[in-house]
């Protein structure tokens, strides 16, 4: 047994060495002190043989006229021959020029017949492009002419050797970004399949079964439910929300130090278009629609959204939307127009392939929204409990009813700007194309139309969230209800008439510049109205500060402090000098993540009880808290200054002054590099956000029905709720603490009821 | 502390003192509350008596949300009257309306200076033209004499690039083209940027009042090579 183990062993070490055994470059046989011999015996010393036409060092994959020679030896004119040579390299590869000289192999040449006459001969060597050094090795024989048996003999020969350095080692090959970003989606992807099944072991451990499998997932991929609806959508916004952030690390990694060449421009404009459309379209309104999903039918005392199957369509319309716009991403050439993809760059044919299936995911997205503001402004009018009339509505339900009413209305113009898109891309159409009297604004007016709007659809919803977490935190009524109702109200309807303020520098005429300049400021004054109610809310109140108190703080100073930053915008003085800067991006950094996304944070904190019926590990929510605001804030807060000082936007770098010129002060590149730490640190902050939930799905403390101590109809239900959330026979009546209430509707609340409803009875929904 | 020019200045200045203010009431009133209301022994006590499936009570005052409607209003209508000026400096009128006249004819000086309230106000203006390609940009000083414009190269950063020479103290109309997509000349140092659309022609004044030399970038995103559209502007005396 231990021989055949010898054996074995022997054999298999003979069978790794053995390939790594390389022959001597100047061959086995006839081998001298002096190197092997062509035809002659003798090497001469007065044989000269030279190399010429060799760089120093070559470039890869260069041409070089190679000559190769000798003097001396008995090779001379008049000779019947006169000598001949052997040249071999140690790399790149030969051409022969005339018919003196043939390949013996790729790297390897000697003379013809023909060539037999000369004493100098001329080769082309095409340098090799790995960068490594070549040797040359010459050998040539200097004839005496004298033919017959011994015809080789009185030859001599001799060799000469040459080097041509490389350039160093071969570069390694260039990283390709988009090879790395699909390596990051498919690897999360695949811990997303991890997750899910284990979930779906932690629903029945001891019962774990594979044929339980399909049934689980099918009744995942199927089903209709607000709540399964809800969290579908939760998980795809918590998953576009990482890729978005990974694309950003990207961008700062690349503006960490000026003049970086990380990546390229090309993938650089392609990163910074796919972060915007990912945050704003995959992760901002899922995670809005998300909530909206949950908790709106369970605040108006609804056992569902009124149209259940159209709601599941407009989920599933977003993953696969997702696929269509990465798609042009993995093609290595998605879209790269900025996310606002201005015309008429985006129909021109230096934009890359991907913007036209940028586009069509784009479209099913306008699909999705169009659909679920059907669904919410109907559910929201027609199947609110019994007493819970307009006004007795929760702040969230409100805020969704805004936002949803907005989204309704502007959506559609974006949805016709892509579609003329998309045939200009396609079929050659000439919307914004300037040579067939198309005109690219037309394009900005559309896309801003729909998307000042927008910005507030997703900032809208958080407001409703502060409201309801501000207001249970205080233990209080949140104050001024009905004002907070007609602000946001106000917000929605000015939100239509300021989108100008995206085209100030867009040649405007001055009266329409100065009425958008009017209007944007008037934004402020609803705005200013919620966050002084917000602040009255907390009067007198006695707040324990958990973790959704806390982010509802953060929010009221980050949102705040975006909301007065963007006071700068519509004065137009400045406006001149600050659109297209930094100071543009820290504006809606500030107000995006400072204002929705900390909103929702809050909301994560203060629903997940109920929607998953475990509570969050308090310590480390106060863990992500503190991390998560304070590298917040270090990312976003130097942007200002640095766009004053003139940093522009969607750049691929930005240059400092120099003796010859002026730009970016000195400061403006350490500066970048802090922003771009903080982005890391921000980022990771966000991981302990998810390892809290996943903690507290497996092994959290279980909640009880109403943890905070809130009023609507959701605390009524067990955590999580039942399905169907009500039972429809037994909806829940809304008591008011209030005496003197209005329930009955106005003229024109009773003339929207006779729009709704077919019925006389006002109470029916549908089902 | 903003540093671009005196027009910005004034107008940062006047926004910072009324965002501090703001910010001041808004987060003092917001760090007041947060301390002075914190539950002391994590207790809780139901304020306003809230109790599930009832509409909490009536909480407001009518007298405080009026006046936190109507003094902001007043703030707003302040603001945006102080920058209506700036509005019609920044994008002024040509002719004797105008900050900076009409024309100037042969071998007249714009003479331009700042004025009290930081507007720059000239005599008259030179007419020249700027052509933006993907990604270049082409001066053309049209018939302006050599001393008032003239175009040229410079190497920046290794590379080569346009340059622009203008006068101290004269003031120029640029009339904006694009050849391909919309770009947009920012130009730091005068505190003006402006977009250029293709099959539109836009305008924008260059008040140079100081000499300088700076580099002039593209403020719209252009395609690939955006970050590299730049230019030497130098203002020599």
């Amino acid at each position: 047994m231990s021989r055949r183990l010898v054996i074995f062993s022997i054999l298999a070490l003979a069978m790794v060495v053995a390939p790594t055994v390389t022959s001597l470059p100047s061959g086995i046989s006839g081998v001298k002190d002096t190197g092997c011999n062509c035809h002659g015996t003798d090497t001469s010393d007065s044989v000269i043989a030279s190399i010429s036409g060799l760089p120093e060092s070559y470039n890869a994959s260069v041409t070089y006229a190679v000559t190769v020679s000798f003097t001396g030896g008995p090779g001379s004119e008049g000779n019947a021959n006169i000598g001949g040579f052997n040249l071999w390299a140690s790399d790149g590869s030969f051409a022969t020029v005339d018919s003196s000289t043939q390949l013996t192999g790729p790297s390897e040449a000697t003379h013809t017949v023909e060539g037999n006459d000369q004493s100098s001969w001329i080769i082309e060597w095409t340098a090799p492009d790995s960068g490594k050094d070549v040797d040359f090795v010459l050998h040539t024989n200097s004839v005496n002419g004298n033919e017959g048996d011994s015809g080789s003999s009185g030859d001599m020969w001799n060799k000469a050797e040459a080097t041509v350095l490389g350039f160093g080692p071969p570069p390694p090959p260039p990283v390709d970004p988009f090879k790395v970003l699909a390596t990051l989606i498919l690897v999360s992807s695949v811990l997303l399949s991890i997750v899910v099944l284990y979930v779906f072991y932690r629903n029945n451990p001891d019962g774990f079964e594979w044929e339980k499998f399909a049934p689980w997932i099918t009744e995942w991929l199927t089903s209709t439910d607000h709540k399964k609806i809800g969290t579908l959508y939760f998980v795809q916004g918590l998953f576009f929300l990482g890729v978005g952030g990974i694309m950003a690390m990207m961008i700062r990694v690349q503006l960490s130090s000026p003049g970086n060449d990380f990546i390229s421009q090309d993938y650089y404009n392609q990163f910074f278009t796919l972060h915007g459309t990912t945050m704003i379209f995959l992760a901002a309104m899922p995670l809005i629609a998300g909530f909206a999903n949950w908790i709106v039918p369970l605040q108006i005392g609804a056992p569902d959204l009124a149209f259940p199957r159209l709601n599941a369509l407009s989920f599933w319309l977003q993953p696969v939307s997702a696929l269509l716009i990465f798609t042009g991403v993995f093609s290595g050439a998605g879209a790269d127009t900025g996310w606002t993809g201005y015309a008429p760059y985006v129909v021109t044919e230096t934009a890359h392939a991907g913007v036209s299936m940028w586009a069509a995911g784009q479209l099913m997205l306008v699909a999705s929204s169009t659909l679920t503001g059907i669904n919410f402004l109907t559910t929201i009018a027609v199947m609110r409990a019994p007493g819970m009339g307009w006004f007795q509505m929760p702040l969230f339900t409100w805020s969704i009813l805004v936002a949803n009413l907005m989204l309704f209305l502007s959506i559609p113009a974006f949805g016709v700007g892509l579609i003329q898109v998309y045939l200009d891309r396609t079929i050659g159409t000439g919307f914004y194309d300037v040579s067939a009297g198309g005109d690219p604004l037309l394009w900005s007016h559309l896309f801003w139309y729909f998307g000042h709007p927008e910005v507030y659809v997703v900032v809208v919803p958080a407001f409703g969230v502060i409201s309801e977490v501000v207001a249970t935190s205080a233990r209080r009524s949140i104050f001024g209800y009905k004002s907070m109702v007609y602000a946001m109200a106000g917000i929605g309807i000015v939100a239509f008439i300021v989108y100008g303020h995206h085209m100030f520098t867009s040649g405007m005429s001055p009266t329409l510049r100065f009425v958008t300049m009017l209007t944007t400021m008037l934004v402020a004054v609803p705005t200013g109205i919620k966050v002084f109610n917000w602040l009255k809310t907390m009067h007198g109140g006695s707040l324990v500060y958990r973790t959704h108190t806390l982010w509802t703080l953060g929010f009221l100073v980050t949102f705040t402090l975006g909301g007065i930053s963007g006071m700068f915008f519509p004065s137009m003085g400045m406006d001149v000098h600050l659109h297209e800067t930094y100071f543009v991006v820290a504006h809606f950094h500030y107000v995006l993540v400072g204002g929705t996304v900390f909103g929702f944070f809050a909301a994560i904190y203060y629903w997940y009880p109920k929607m998953t019926g475990r509570m969050l590990d308090e310590r480390l929510g106060v863990l992500h808290f503190l991390t998560g605001f304070i590298s917040y804030n270090a990312l976003f807060w130097p942007m200002h200054r640095l766009g004053v000082v003139g940093m522009i936007r969607r750049t691929h770098t930005y240059y400092i002054t120099t003796d010859d010129f002026q730009a970016l002060p000195e400061w403006a590149a350490d500066w970048n590099m802090m922003i771009s730490i903080s982005a890391f640190l921000f980022f990771a902050s966000n991981l302990i956000l998810v390892a809290n939930m996943i903690k507290s799905l497996v092994r959290g403390e279980k909640a009880p029905a109403d943890p905070w101590g809130g009023w609507s109809f959701e605390w009524m239900t067990s955590s999580p709720p039942p399905t169907p959330s009500f039972d429809p026979h037994d909806i829940p009546t809304l008591k008011n603490a209030n005496e003197h209430v209005a329930n009955e509707p106005g003229k024109i609340g009773k003339w929207f009821q006779r729009l709704m409803v077919a019925d006389d009875t006002v109470e029916e929904g549908s089902h | 502390m903003a540093g671009v020019t005196p027009l910005y200045d004034a107008l940062w200045e006047d926004y910072i003192l009324w965002s501090l203010f703001v910010g001041a009431i808004t987060f003092g009133w917001l760090y007041h509350h947060t301390f002075y209301y914190r539950s002391d022994d994590g207790e809780s006590p139901n304020v306003d008596d809230l109790k599930v499936g009832v509409f909490p009570k009536d909480y407001d005052n009518l007298r405080l949300e009026v006046t936190w409607t109507v003094l902001p209003f007043i703030l707003i209508v302040w603001l945006t009257y102080i920058s209506w000026a700036p509005l019609d400096a920044v994008w002024s009128q040509t002719g004797p309306d105008g900050y900076h006249g009409s024309e100037c004819m042969e071998g007249e000086s714009s003479n331009n200076y700042v004025d009290e309230g930081g507007y720059v106000r000239s005599d008259c203006y030179h007419v020249m033209s700027i052509d933006a390609q993907q990604w270049f940009w082409e001066f053309d000083c049209m018939e302006l004499a050599g001393d008032l414009c003239s175009t040229d190269f410079a190497t920046v950063e290794g590379e080569t690039k346009p340059l622009l020479n203008l006068k101290a103290g004269e003031t120029y109309l640029a009339t904006l083209t694009s050849q391909d997509v919309t770009h947009a000349p920012k130009f730091t140092n005068f505190g003006m940027m402006e977009d250029v659309i293709p099959g539109v022609e836009t305008n924008l004044w260059l008040p140079a009042t100081e000499e300088i030399s700076f580099l002039m970038l593209c403020a719209e995103f252009c395609g690939d090579n955006h970050a590299y559209m730049t230019a030497q502007v130098t203002v020599n005396g």
